[in-house]
């Protein structure tokens, strides 16, 4: 099987720089828990996002760990998952957050 | 966006209200009011058209003489100015809903040098809504809604 050059690698090194970065919470973006739903309002935008409860918990830890992959490890002990799946999940979760410009991976808005 | 409730319709035109304790105010004075609510709807449709949420507040604050200390004279005169904005944005056609009320009585305030926080909020249940409010010294002046929203933010 061939593998075209750059596609895996660097895919493997996006989530690796990702899982090392810290996330954080722009100064234009608020958001807040509410029972079953995180409601998040991107001020430059405009924007209200909804967030179901495991994602609102996750943007909680994330928020408040040293990097996503300190995050996972948090995360896969509360809910007792492998945290190679966490960790899947919250890649996911902040790749969608960071397109939208709701969060900042250590410092760095996206594109 | 607005969550609405039953709003009390009167006789009375933009900026006069029959509470006890507010003073009333002559035609002239009401034109004038009237007039500076449309110059500052206008100016704050403009300032949400250029710019986001918090840089359209602040430019509507622009120029504004610093915020003496609030007291009860400061909060009759927000609250007689929100009624008179709700009244008088009723009848204009467009998006007159919370957001924009909210826009021009901070406009207002700011004009006479009355303190307010800009509110938006949220609820989730039975379904997404948001809204926006006036506050000055921790009161509403502007329809706060039925208590179900959370604060977002303060502007």
């Amino acid at each position: 099987m061939h593998t075209t050059p750059n596609t895996i690698p660097s895919a493997v090194n996006d989530t690796a720089s990702l899982l090392a970065s810290k996330i954080t919470v722009p100064q234009h973006v608020v958001y807040r828990n509410f029972p079953a739903e995180t409601v998040v309002l991107n001020l430059q935008t405009g924007k209200y996002h909804g967030l179901n409860a495991s994602a609102g918990r996750m943007l909680d830890v994330l928020v408040g760990s040293d990097c996503v992959s300190v995050a996972a490890a948090s995360l896969a002990q509360s809910y007792g998952q492998p945290r190679e799946v966490i960790e899947r999940d919250l890649c996911a979760l902040c790749e969608s957050l960071l397109a939208r410009g709701l969060i900042e991976q250590d410092g760095r808005q996206a594109a | 966006m607005a969550a609405r409730q039953p709003e009390r319709r009167g006789a009375q035109a933009p900026g006069l209200a029959a509470s006890p304790g507010v003073q009333r105010i002559g035609h002239a004075e009401r034109a004038l009011l009237a007039g500076e609510i449309l110059s500052a709807y206008a100016a704050a449709k403009l300032a949400l058209r250029r710019a986001p949420i918090a840089d359209a507040v602040s430019s509507l604050r622009a120029s504004a003489p610093s915020g003496a200390p609030a007291d009860e004279g400061s909060l009759r005169e927000a609250l007689r100015l929100g009624r008179a904005v709700t009244r008088l944005l009723r009848l204009v056609p467009g998006d007159t809903r919370c957001l924009a009320r909210s826009l021009v009585l901070t406009r207002l305030l700011a004009g006479r040098g009355i303190e307010a926080k800009l509110v938006i909020g949220a609820r989730t249940q039975p379904e997404f809504l948001a809204h926006a409010w006036v506050e000055h010294a921790g009161e509403p002046v502007l329809d706060p809604g039925d208590g179900s929203f959370g604060r977002l933010v303060e502007l």
